[in-house]
């Protein structure tokens, strides 16, 4: 029995529950977030957009990292394979679907993410981590020599679709509606993945990333429950590099080397692994911490140095991330 | 040891009598950033209160390709401190607001959406990177802002990627092919092509195949070679048989290392060694020594004062930029085509902005009207010499430059005029 539905049967009296408390700090932070677009200038609220699109690739990262245990360096073949699957739809439908660049995102990066898991998830720790990391390379070779497909180095670039829904609505993409767009889907998206690691499948893959032997001699099939894992989590990680290409209308090999991966990891670590929402957090306070540090030190000064001390020293004094942190001052 | 200054009796005064407070403290610091925020910009004195036209330019700064951006930036700035040191443009000084993009698409794409919505620049010039200079297209053309390229070489900037707010002053792979084609039908009839095996070395290698044919020539096999790839011996021992020469497109170290291997294979004796000047720029001869004796390339620009490139113009400049290169680089290299190209080009934006009287960003249209067709002729401004800006695709035509390096030097063979490197354009505007 979790501990969200022993709140449910028996709350304190004169105390909200915790779930109760949860929805209403979610209702807060997306009010806040709908209306951004009307308090922020116009740069920082692309730049609140795009953090949200890189929560989601880290928030996707930690259903394996946080939830199964597993560390994916894969994560930037979904991503990537996300962003070529909507780029390659958008400049071949005429007039460019936004549905079926969904969709191709999404079927690049769920075919991309059953081959890894099909190959990697019969190893575990530094030899799974291993499997990905090269898998992610083979993919980025791929896509960076096959330029009749991909455009090679130069990536492709193409137009920004409608929104469109048939007989209802039609309307092109202002900052506006790409931010309610971009948070719409990333909002669900954490809904669905909060439900998923609630859900007894969520359990079992909890149970593998606390002992995988006795989780395997109790009767469940683990490879086949991590093969569902990686998929999920892949499927996440190609709907961000969906978001990604139709707000930048670009598509670049950059994305699919393991580097992304590398900055996913970062931001689960800066946040909170295991927690869902800290990899947004993460996510949101790396870009920042970065924006702001090239703006006070200049950008011909290595302002990346700075960032890589300031991680350094969270993961010297919080272990647990920023939402660990927040969660043990709560507690206090 | 003790410093003299703690002596003295202010010294003692401020910081042994307890008279530093917080309160003071803050109030100095207060009053020093205010005094730095009075001190007026460089131009003020001879600009008075006239709004400075501020430039964009997105380098890469740091990351792989931080040699080259910085580079770039100097004949940028050589160019603004000259401009604002004649008056400027339309009688407003010339303010750089340079941004490093990492050397990444993604970044590169931010900080060009800063330079638009924060940094509120009139124009935009720079780009080193292709794939960060095609990702930041949308921006320019979806904030009406000319955007001039100085560095990147990618073909379809000009071509299926073109609109109409992208400029190139410089040269592309199809003008250099058309430029080179006659003198390499002469050299060897048979030709074997080695790449850098990604979009600028595929796109390359097409438009010197098509030139070889078109000029009675054949190519007899193509060899592929990834970039960065340290030792290219595999790759290179498979390149024998019946040819006359060996036809070679890469650039930075990768142009170190094919010269070197190729040499030490016995390659460079056996064969005709020709290829992209990007090879032999004048921070590789150093490394490549007696290895690249004899090796033929195509550039628009090398430092030397022969032909047409033997003028007080390219003196001058070739004396100022190395006064500015050593800053960056301590052995203080010759400038190269980075720097010839950013100088060129934001010269050619200020007769463009005075042509149109442009104010701001409002007259980006007859901006771009001032710049199609615009034709720049040699002299300090445009040390390399005439240039003609394509209405059709924004794509400039320019002397092209055949050489021999030899003895850690360039011996100039042929300099093809403008008009005999003209490529059809292929470019439709769409916006």
């Amino acid at each position: 029995m979790t501990l969200a539905s022993l709140d449910r049967i028996s709350p304190r009296k004169g105390r909200l529950s915790h779930t109760t408390v949860f929805w209403m700090v979610f209702a807060v932070i997306m009010a806040l977030l709908v209306i951004a677009p009307f308090v922020l200038p116009v740069f920082w609220l692309k730049f609140l957009t795009e953090i949200l699109i890189w929560g989601l690739l880290a928030m996707s990262s930690d259903l394996l990292l946080g939830y199964t245990g597993l560390i994916s360096f894969g994560h930037s073949v979904f991503f990537g394979l996300g962003m070529y699957g909507a780029a390659g739809a958008l400049l071949h439908s005429h007039p460019a679907n936004l549905w079926l660049a969904i969709l191709c995102g999404l079927a690049g990066a769920g075919g991309a993410a059953l081959f890894v898991a099909y190959f990697s998830t019969r190893l575990r720790d530094v030899y799974f981590a291993i499997t990905t990391l090269i898998f992610a390379q083979i993919f980025y070779v791929i896509i960076f020599t096959w330029t009749s497909v991909t455009g090679g180095e130069n990536g492709l670039i193409f137009s920004r679709p409608h929104f469109a829904i048939p007989f209802l609505v039609d309307f092109k993409f202002d900052r506006y509606t790409m931010h309610w767009f971009v948070l719409a889907l990333v909002a669900g998206s954490y809904v669905l993945l909060r439900r998923i690691t609630r859900s007894p499948f969520g359990m079992v893959l909890q149970s593998i990333r606390e002992n995988e032997a006795r989780t395997r001699a109790i009767g469940y099939p683990v490879d086949r429950y991590k093969i569902v894992a990686v998929m999920l989590s892949g499927l996440f990680a190609g709907l961000a590099g969906v978001l990604y290409a139709v707000q930048n209308e670009f598509a670049a090999p950059d994305f699919v080397f393991f580097i992304t991966s590398g900055d996913t990891i970062i931001f689960n670590v800066m946040g909170g692994i295991g927690t869902l929402v800290g990899p947004i957090v993460g996510a949101g306070f790396f870009q920042l911490l970065r924006e702001l540090l090239s703006r006070l030190f200049g950008d011909q000064f290595p302002y990346l140095i700075p960032v890589g001390m300031v991680f350094i020293v969270m993961i010297i004094f919080l272990p647990q991330g920023l939402m660990g942190w927040a969660r043990r001052w709560l507690n206090q | 040891m003790t410093e003299k200054w703690k002596d003295e009796a202010w010294a003692q005064d401020i910081w042994y009598s307890g008279k530093v407070t917080r309160r003071k403290l803050v109030g100095y610091g207060a009053g020093a950033i205010g005094a730095m925020m009075l001190v007026p910009a460089p131009w003020r004195a001879a600009f008075g209160a006239a709004k400075p036209y501020k430039i964009g330019s997105e380098q890469p700064l740091s990351g792989p390709g931080a040699i080259g951006g910085k580079t770039a930036v100097v004949g940028l700035q050589m160019s603004a401190d000259r401009i604002n040191a004649n008056g400027g443009i339309n009688g407003r000084p010339v303010q750089l607001v340079l941004v490093d993009d990492e050397s990444k698409p993604d970044v590169g794409r931010r900080k060009s959406q800063k330079l638009v919505e924060e940094d509120d620049i009139d124009v935009h010039v720079g780009g080193f990177l292709s794939n960060i200079c095609l990702a930041c297209m949308p921006v320019w053309q979806e904030a009406k802002i000319v955007n001039m390229i100085t560095v990147c070489l990618d073909t379809t900037l000009t071509t299926t990627h073109c609109n109409r707010y992208t400029f190139r002053l410089h040269d592309y792979a199809p003008a250099q092919a058309v430029a080179f084609g006659p003198l390499l039908a002469k050299m060897g009839k048979k030709w074997h092509i080695a790449y850098a095996d990604y979009a600028w070395g595929q796109a390359t290698r097409d438009a010197y195949a098509e030139e070889i044919k078109k000029n009675g020539g054949e190519v007899v096999g193509m060899t592929g070679i990834p970039l960065g790839t340290p030792d290219m011996t595999p790759f290179l021992s498979k390149i024998s048989g019946n040819f006359d020469g060996l036809f070679s497109i890469f650039f930075g170290k990768d142009g170190v290392t094919i010269i070197n291997q190729a040499y030490d294979l016995g390659l460079s004796k056996k064969y005709k060694m020709a290829g992209d000047g990007s090879i032999t720029e004048p921070t590789n001869l150093p490394a490549q020594g007696s290895k690249v004796d004899g090796f033929v390339a195509i550039n628009r620009y090398i430092p030397i004062f022969q032909g047409p490139l033997d003028t007080p113009y390219n003196k001058k400049f070739v004396e100022d930029a190395k006064k500015r290169l050593i800053a960056v680089d301590p052995s203080g290299p010759a400038p190269d085509k980075y720097v010839q190209s950013n100088y060129e080009a934001l010269n050619a934006m200020k007769i463009a902005m005075e042509k149109a009287k442009f104010e701001g960003r409002k007259d980006t249209d007859k901006l771009i009207g001032a710049l199609e067709g615009l034709e720049v002729k040699l002299g300090y401004d445009f040390p390399q010499g005439d240039k003609t800006l394509r209405k059709a695709d924004h794509q400039a035509f320019l002397t092209e430059m055949i050489f021999e390096v030899r003895n850690g030097g360039y011996k100039l063979l042929e300099a093809v005029p403008k008009d005999k490197t003209l490529v059809p354009p292929a470019c439709k505007f769409t916006a």
